[in-house]
């Protein structure tokens, strides 16, 4: 008895020291950040003359990672590719990544990591709305540049209260806006269903969905993230009568719905946003049930989706060529995916930002000449980016496009819009050419 | 009324493993008197060793037996390493035993399996049957489950009703001094009503898998709903078990179809709370209320 007490009153003191050095080596270093005064009196941190670190977050694990966790291999590799060809004036990109699991309160510990201890100079790419959202207020507050967050949500555009944030992708509204106008005008006699998650996604979704097709809507249905059955609301969509289903979900609850629809035998016209859509990971998910009852791509055949990137599975794109041999020579030798196209597309928007911020970048530099030129800065994205100094929403349209088989065709032109009322417009600006070696240029005319 | 067909369909199919995994807890419950918390990651364990002999054998039900030999063994290797080493009076212990293996079992899935999402074949067909055009949502898969549940269920009232095993193992978990001194060989008693708790549990694993996706934690759910299930039914009686299963799947399924989704968590609670004012020994439980 004696003896099991001693050591248990050693272990209390081996667990305090452990703590009390944890506690050191958290807050052992505030004053490391201020040496960066830097040229223009911006913070310098992360960046000298010959490196610029950069952070992110992705769920590599649990059940956001597929298809997500490829997103970062594809950064890397295309940083890699510049780091080759010489850098960024001069200045290599050091790219770090973290799962986060699609785990808010891992993605807070993740970042803290990141903007403490690895002192990154910029986020970029962090994925999701609720795990970026979760370090949106840190972020801003430690003056970290937190570019092109991998969501549509509409929280990165609010740079009154998040000055150093932006956004990306399409956002979900006008998405949603972009593919309902081509129902209303493409379906009209339809009644229409919406398969919507259950959080800002949905909802913003709706609300652009609702411009459009309000009175054709008859049923929408809501899933929560992470209960799998949802085999009541197909029900109900059925019950309504909607003959065109809107989704906006993730790819897994893409595949469990076209599993429930073979169940009741209810095949509506579906359309699915972009995130939802991916039809090589959906294939996959759906192609091993059932032992080949159900074929991989039979299912998904004819559904309707948006693009706003080069496809992986499109090489006469020349951009898709570009970024299959920059994941030749640096990729991990799996395939080319739409996701790591997504990473690369990233990776090129930082480094055209970096060159923008002029050849000695500061934190509050690179937000400004994003803020300054951002509406210029061109790239393999479909449309141009909305950033100016009171609009920090990314890429501004999107095409409409049907799936067959593995690959998609384009239904129409890139169509281009912003948030609330504004209309639907034609893209008037063509493709943007793949600039030599895929690395953009400097701007200014150079 | 077809959505409402449907919908009692879909919660009947889904109450069907509810009441497998309800079966599990209270085959445990009967033969040891500890409610296992650790169930659902050992079903899920097993499952993906299920899943890993249907992608090399590609036969659906090579893949059921490989889960339920190995709940078999699991579920008496974990009687036998971990649970009895907490003591013999010591439920409480053994409980927090189960927890403590929950998170690492699932864990240890993440590691071995990959946390990533993965489909699982299904034992038959998808498609629902037909007629007349109209559609309703039982599939030949469905079938199968629901099947597979009936015949857990006779055997185990059939076990604990008519054989000498059962006596014995219920004997053992009632008292087990009092079953030593008569004869009864209570160590080898307990590891049996493991194993065979952990087998109905892998057979719920591989059933709600079937035709769906599969990740280290998909059986949450299942546990939390399995569990109202057995407390609804009573923890001591197999057929409430079915019957709160069953009643459970239902319940759900028509609060997502004409509530909404995001109270389906809410609503099993509020049957359990339910219950527990209620009824606190369950709906079919001949004995009096335990504290569990």
């Amino acid at each position: 008895m004696r003896r099991s007490r001693r050591v248990r009153v050693l272990a209390a003191l081996a667990l305090g020291a452990v703590l009390a050095l944890a506690g050191c080596g958290a807050g052992g270093r505030p004053d490391s950040g201020s040496g960066g005064g830097g040229s223009g009196g911006g913070s310098t941190i992360g960046i000298t003359a010959d490196s610029v670190k950069v952070g992110s977050h992705f769920p590599l694990t649990g059940v956001a990672a597929p298809g997500y966790s490829e997103i970062p291999t594809g950064t890397k590799a295309y940083f890699d590719w510049v780091n080759a060809h010489g850098g960024v004036n001069g200045r290599k990109i050091d790219y770090v990544f973290r799962d986060d699991a699609y785990n808010p309160t891992q993605t807070s510990q993740v970042v803290n990591e990141l903007v403490l201890q690895d002192q990154v100079f910029a986020i970029l790419g962090g994925l999701g709305t609720p795990t970026h959202g979760a370090v949106l207020d840190s972020l801003n507050a430690e003056g970290v540049p937190d570019l092109f967050v991998s969501s549509g949500s509409l929280l990165w555009d609010r740079p009154q209260k998040y000055p150093m944030t932006f956004g990306w992708q399409p956002d979900y509204e006008i998405e949603a806006k972009i593919l309902a106008d081509h129902v209303a005008t493409t379906f009209p006699q339809a009644k229409v269903g919406l398969f919507l998650q259950n959080d800002d996604v949905g909802e913003d979704a709706e609300r652009g969905i609702r411009r459009y097709l309000d009175k054709q809507i008859v049923s929408v249905q809501r899933y929560t993230p992470g209960n799998t059955d949802i085999g009541p609301q197909m029900s109900a969509l059925q019950a309504a009568d909607a003959d065109l289903v809107i989704g906006f979900n993730v790819p897994s609850y893409t595949a469990l719905t076209q599993l429930q629809g073979l169940k009741l035998n209810y095949k509506p016209q579906w359309v699915y946003s972009n995130i939802g859509a991916d039809p090589v990971l959906v294939g996959s998910l759906l192609g091993r049930f059932s032992q080949g009852q159900v074929t991989d791509t039979a299912l998904l055949d004819g559904m309707i989706t948006d693009e706003y990137l080069p496809r992986a599975d499109n090489p006469s794109d020349a951009w898709t060529a570009q970024f299959d041999a920059i994941w030749k020579a640096h990729g991990d030798g799996g395939a080319l995916t739409n996701f790591r196209i997504f990473g690369m597309s990233q990776g090129y928007a930082f480094v055209q930002a970096l060159l923008a911020a002029g050849p000695n970048p500061t934190r509050e530099g690179l937000v400004e000449a994003i803020e300054k030129g951002g509406t210029q800065f061109a790239g393999p994205w479909a449309a141009p980016y909305r950033f100016t100094a009171d609009k920090h929403s990314g890429i501004s349209g999107a095409k409409v496009v049907r799936v067959t088989g593995d690959s998609t065709a384009a239904l129409g032109p890139v169509r281009v819009t912003n948030n609330g009322d504004a209309p639907i417009t034609d893209a008037t600006a063509g493709e943007t050419p793949v600039p030599p070696n895929g690395i953009p240029a400097a701007p200014g005319g150079t | 009324m077809l959505q409402f067909v449907n919908t009692l369909l879909t919660g009947l199919g889904q109450g069907a493993v509810y009441a497998a995994f309800a079966l599990a807890l209270v085959l445990i419950w009967r033969s040891t008197r500890v409610v296992n918390f650790a169930q659902g990651a050992m079903a899920a364990f097993t499952t993906y060793l299920a899943l890993l002999v249907v992608e090399s054998t590609g036969s659906w039900w090579v893949g059921l037996l490989v889960a339920l030999a190995s709940g078999l063994v699991l579920g008496a290797g974990v009687e036998r390493v971990v649970v009895r080493r907490v003591g013999p009076h010591n439920e409480l212990g053994a409980v927090i035993v189960t927890l403590g293996l929950f998170v690492a079992l699932q864990a240890l899935a993440s590691i071995l399996f990959g946390a990533q999402f993965r489909s699982f074949p299904a034992p038959a067909g998808l498609e629902g049957f037909s007629r007349g055009g109209v559609t309703i949502a039982l599939t030949p898969s469905m079938l199968i489950t629901v099947g597979a549940v009936a015949v857990v269920l006779l055997g185990l009232v059939a076990l604990f009703r008519f054989t000498d095993v059962g006596l014995r193992m219920r004997a053992s978990a009632f008292d087990g001094e009092v079953a030593r001194l008569l004869g009864v060989p209570v160590g080898r008693m307990l590891t049996l009503g493991w194993a065979l708790a952990a087998l109905v549990g892998s057979l719920a694993g591989v059933l709600i898998a079937g035709g769906s996706l599969v990740w280290p934690a998909y059986m949450d759910t299942v546990i939390v709903n399995g569990f109202v299930a057995a407390v609804l039914g009573g923890l001591d009686s197999p057929g409430g078990a079915v019957v709160g299963g069953l009643a459970m799947g239902v319940i759900l399924a028509l609060v997502t179809g004409y509530v909404g989704s995001d109270l389906v968590p809410l609503a099993a609670l509020a049957v359990l709370v339910a219950v527990l004012l209620v009824r606190p020994q369950g709906l079919f439980a001949r004995t009096a209320a335990r504290r569990v």
